[in-house]
């Protein structure tokens, strides 16, 4: 079972972060403008370290919880804090595979391996926090074996 | 040779592009609109311009047809077609799920129709042929199955079993045919909820001043006298027009099984025609409600990947359906289609139901909790507690959750049912699995239960409505994961041997299968309610008509039975593991 590069960690948190800064600027913004006589000035601080804490921690438990496999037929991947999930995705079922880099990801040095099948989910299958040179390499690795399976069309 | 289209849609289609046109130009003139920019010549002015733009809409449309061809060659069907900017478009035929022809009144006067070609990728139809006669639609329509079926003999080589089931010219014969009282029954059932939204609207913006002048003036006892009333006519109208929607979508319908595709046709004033090839099928479901299961009666969605939901004419997934019919023609239909044989149903384990008695609990209570603090805090007179009453409705309502679900692993399908207001029977063939997902919340943890969902490439698929076991145990989950992994691969494997692991000629299911172990198995309408469960899946397997097995292999020899059963105890994992060799 493989793991997720550790600094994918950082990537989640620092998202967590700007996400918890997003609301406490709203927070902030609320108490200038509006100022309910019930928001105290430490409002914003304190939405900060609530979902900036909680963003943290399920980015860390997330990671924790991240495992993928290349097994002989299928790729096998296993994730999720509150709901976790396992899914299967056997190479006969691959149409494309791609790797992917978004700016925060680069920011990061690390990229993501996304698996397209025909299914409904369609690109519900990604695996996140590689480094670049890993990325492509199981991009590469699972094209070459979605073409030895040499999956029949099952549409 | 290119062939084009008929030289009727020429005026249809001016007529019907131009009739908007025409009928605004008649208001404009007719009724006098003032157009003082124009002058006193403006009414002259305005019929120039509508004849220049009358004679380019005819030159276009001529063009458009003229210009319009196409060719079915052996694998492929080509289209050139545009004025401005030409396309010129190869669909390979293995690639074309559906075709359907539509008819409405004026295009059966004319005797033209449309015919449209589905494939899978894309959110809309790949091509539409506006308009061919209507002999020429069905000659494209039984020509395309006849090349395919060449088509896919050519390509793989001596797959052998092609000639002998599809004959040159395919008999036909009816699978299904809607009868009046049928219809009748469908009609009843069939109602429209739009229409209470749409009345409201209308009542709301047209009739909102009058409503609340007169309701000021009469008094309360009257008001719901007349709220009564109201309801009562919005339930009335709903119900009318859904019941005539349904008749006029379902008149004389008709499902015909020729070669290996299905054929059905349907509609009163606008007929459908469409073919769905079974090779093209991904999953079946049999859908009731209470009130369908007192009468015995059912629905069944056959879903391709070609139809995309939600498009067009709204019911575009469910196009391919049988609106309605006893249960047991249904069964039999559905074991003509996907040979899935007994179903035996097993349930989630009992500590599921808990989880369903405090979901619905929960939800009582909640509804308890709203209308109390709305007596308290809004001091209206309501008394909160009402609901409670619903206690004893939300515990039968658990159980019979837990009473409805359930997942059977076959030899070629995995079959889930759930849901008991909406009842659905998901039937999906190993084969047209696509990803397994095994989730599991936090709730399902604690007790150790987990979903497992089977992706398909469904169109139906994607409201959420996947095949899917929902609450087994978690060391099931396990092992129907596997399971479905290595089934996957055998299925494959035998559709790669040129003998598709499922199909139309399996003809075992009329072997009976006296060696089923279980408690009820000589009982042939499986799909009802099962009383049994209980079993687990790895008893389910061995006795498994195992006396049919013999004869299956002859007539269709690379069924993946045999082979299943050995992946699926693990006695030979070779076998199913053997086709990593890159040779294969």
């Amino acid at each position: 079972m493989n793991r997720l590069h550790p600094r994918i960690r950082l990537l989640w948190i620092g998202r967590s972060l700007l996400t918890a800064a997003i609301f406490a600027g709203i927070a902030f913004g609320v108490g200038r403008v509006v100022d309910p006589a019930w928001l105290p000035a430490w409002a914003p601080l304190a939405v900060f370290v609530a979902f900036g804490g909680l963003g943290a921690t399920f980015a860390v438990l997330r990671y924790r919880s991240w495992r993928f496999e290349v097994r002989e037929d299928s790729l096998y991947l296993e994730r999720g804090v509150l709901t976790r999930v396992r899914t299967v995705v056997p190479f006969v079922r691959i149409q494309h595979v791609d790797t992917s880099r978004s700016p925060t990801e680069r920011l990061a040095g690390l990229a993501s391996t996304v698996v397209y099948t025909a299914g409904s989910r369609g690109a519900d299958v990604s695996v996140p926090g590689l480094t670049p040179g890993d990325a492509d390499d199981l991009r590469e690795r699972l094209k070459r074996l979605a073409i030895r399976s040499e999956g029949e069309d099952a549409v | 040779m290119p062939r084009s289209l008929s030289p009727l849609s020429v005026p249809y289609r001016v007529l019907q592009r131009g009739g908007g046109l025409a009928i605004g130009l008649a208001f404009v003139l007719g009724g006098g609109v003032n157009l003082p920019f124009l002058g006193p010549a403006g009414p002259l002015i305005v019929l120039a311009v509508a004849g220049v733009a009358a004679v380019a809409l005819v030159g276009y449309e001529t063009a458009y047809v003229r210009r319009f061809s196409y060719e079915l060659t052996a694998d492929t069907l080509d289209i050139d077609s545009g004025v401005l900017s030409r396309r010129s478009r190869e669909i390979p035929l293995r690639r074309i799920q559906n075709v359907d022809i539509s008819r409405n009144v004026i295009q059966r006067l004319l005797g033209i129709a449309v015919v449209s070609f589905e494939t899978a990728g894309g959110g809309e139809t790949e091509a539409q042929f506006r308009y061919v006669t209507f002999e020429e639609a069905k000659r494209l329509q039984k020509e395309l199955a006849r090349l395919k079926r060449g088509g896919t003999a050519d390509a793989e080589g001596s797959v052998g079993e092609e000639p002998a089931a599809a004959p040159t010219e395919p008999e036909s014969t009816e699978l299904f045919a809607l009868d009046r009282s049928e219809l009748a029954i469908l009609g009843a059932l069939s109602i429209d909820f739009r229409v209470p939204g749409i009345l409201f609207l209308l009542v709301s913006t047209l009739g909102s001043t009058v409503v609340s002048s007169y309701l000021s003036a009469v008094p309360g006892v009257a008001l719901v006298v007349l709220a009564g009333v109201l309801f009562a006519a919005v339930a009335v109208v709903s119900w009318i027009v859904g019941a005539a929607a349904a008749i006029v979508e379902y008149y004389d319908f008709r499902l015909v099984r020729s070669g290996d595709e299905l054929q059905y046709e349907r509609g009163l004033l606008q007929r459908y025609d469409g073919s769905i090839p079974f090779d093209k099928i991904q999953t079946l479901t049999v859908a009731d409600n209470p009130l369908k299961r007192h009468f015995g009666y059912a629905t069944l969605y056959i879903e391709t990947a070609g139809y995309t939901p939600g498009g067009s004419s709204g019911s575009r997934g469910s196009e391919a359906a049988i609106p309605l019919a006893k249960r047991e023609h249904v069964l039999d239909l559905v074991e003509e289609l996907e040979p899935v044989g007994d179903v035996d149903f097993e349930r989630p384990p009992r500590r599921a139901r808990r989880r369903y008695l405090v979901r619905s609990l929960l939800a009582v209570g909640v509804l308890t909790g709203i209308l109390y603090a709305a007596d308290s805090l809004l001091s209206l007179s309501i008394p909160w507690w009402p609901p409670l009453l619903l206690v004893p409705v939300a515990v039968l309502y658990a159980h019979a959750t837990w009473r409805h679900r359930g997942r059977w692993l076959g030899e070629h399908h995995v079959v889930t049912r759930n849901g008991v207001l909406r009842r659905k029977t998901k039937i999906v063939p190993y084969y047209r699995i696509q990803t397994i997902i095994d989730s599991r919340s936090v709730f399902q943890r604690r007790l150790d239960l987990a979903t497992v969902t089977v992706d398909t490439a469904g169109s139906l698929s994607l409201g959420g409505g996947d095949a899917a076991a929902v609450d087994v145990s978690g060391a099931t989950a396990d092992h129907v994961r596997t399971e479905l992994e290595a089934r996957l691969g055998l299925a494959v494997d035998a559709y790669r041997v040129g003998r598709a692991g499922i199909g139309i000629e399996d003809e075992y299911e009329q072997n009976g299968d006296d060696s089923e172990s279980g408690s009820r198995g000589s009982e042939s309408a499986s799909l009802d309610d099962g009383e049994s469960g209980g079993r687990s899946i790895a008893d389910d397997e061995p006795g498994v008509r195992r006396d049919s097995t013999a004869e299956d292999e002859s007539s269709r020899s690379g069924s993946p039975v045999d082979r299943t059963r050995d992946g699926q105890e693990g006695e030979d994992p070779d076998t199913s593991r053997g086709r990593d060799d890159p040779d294969d």
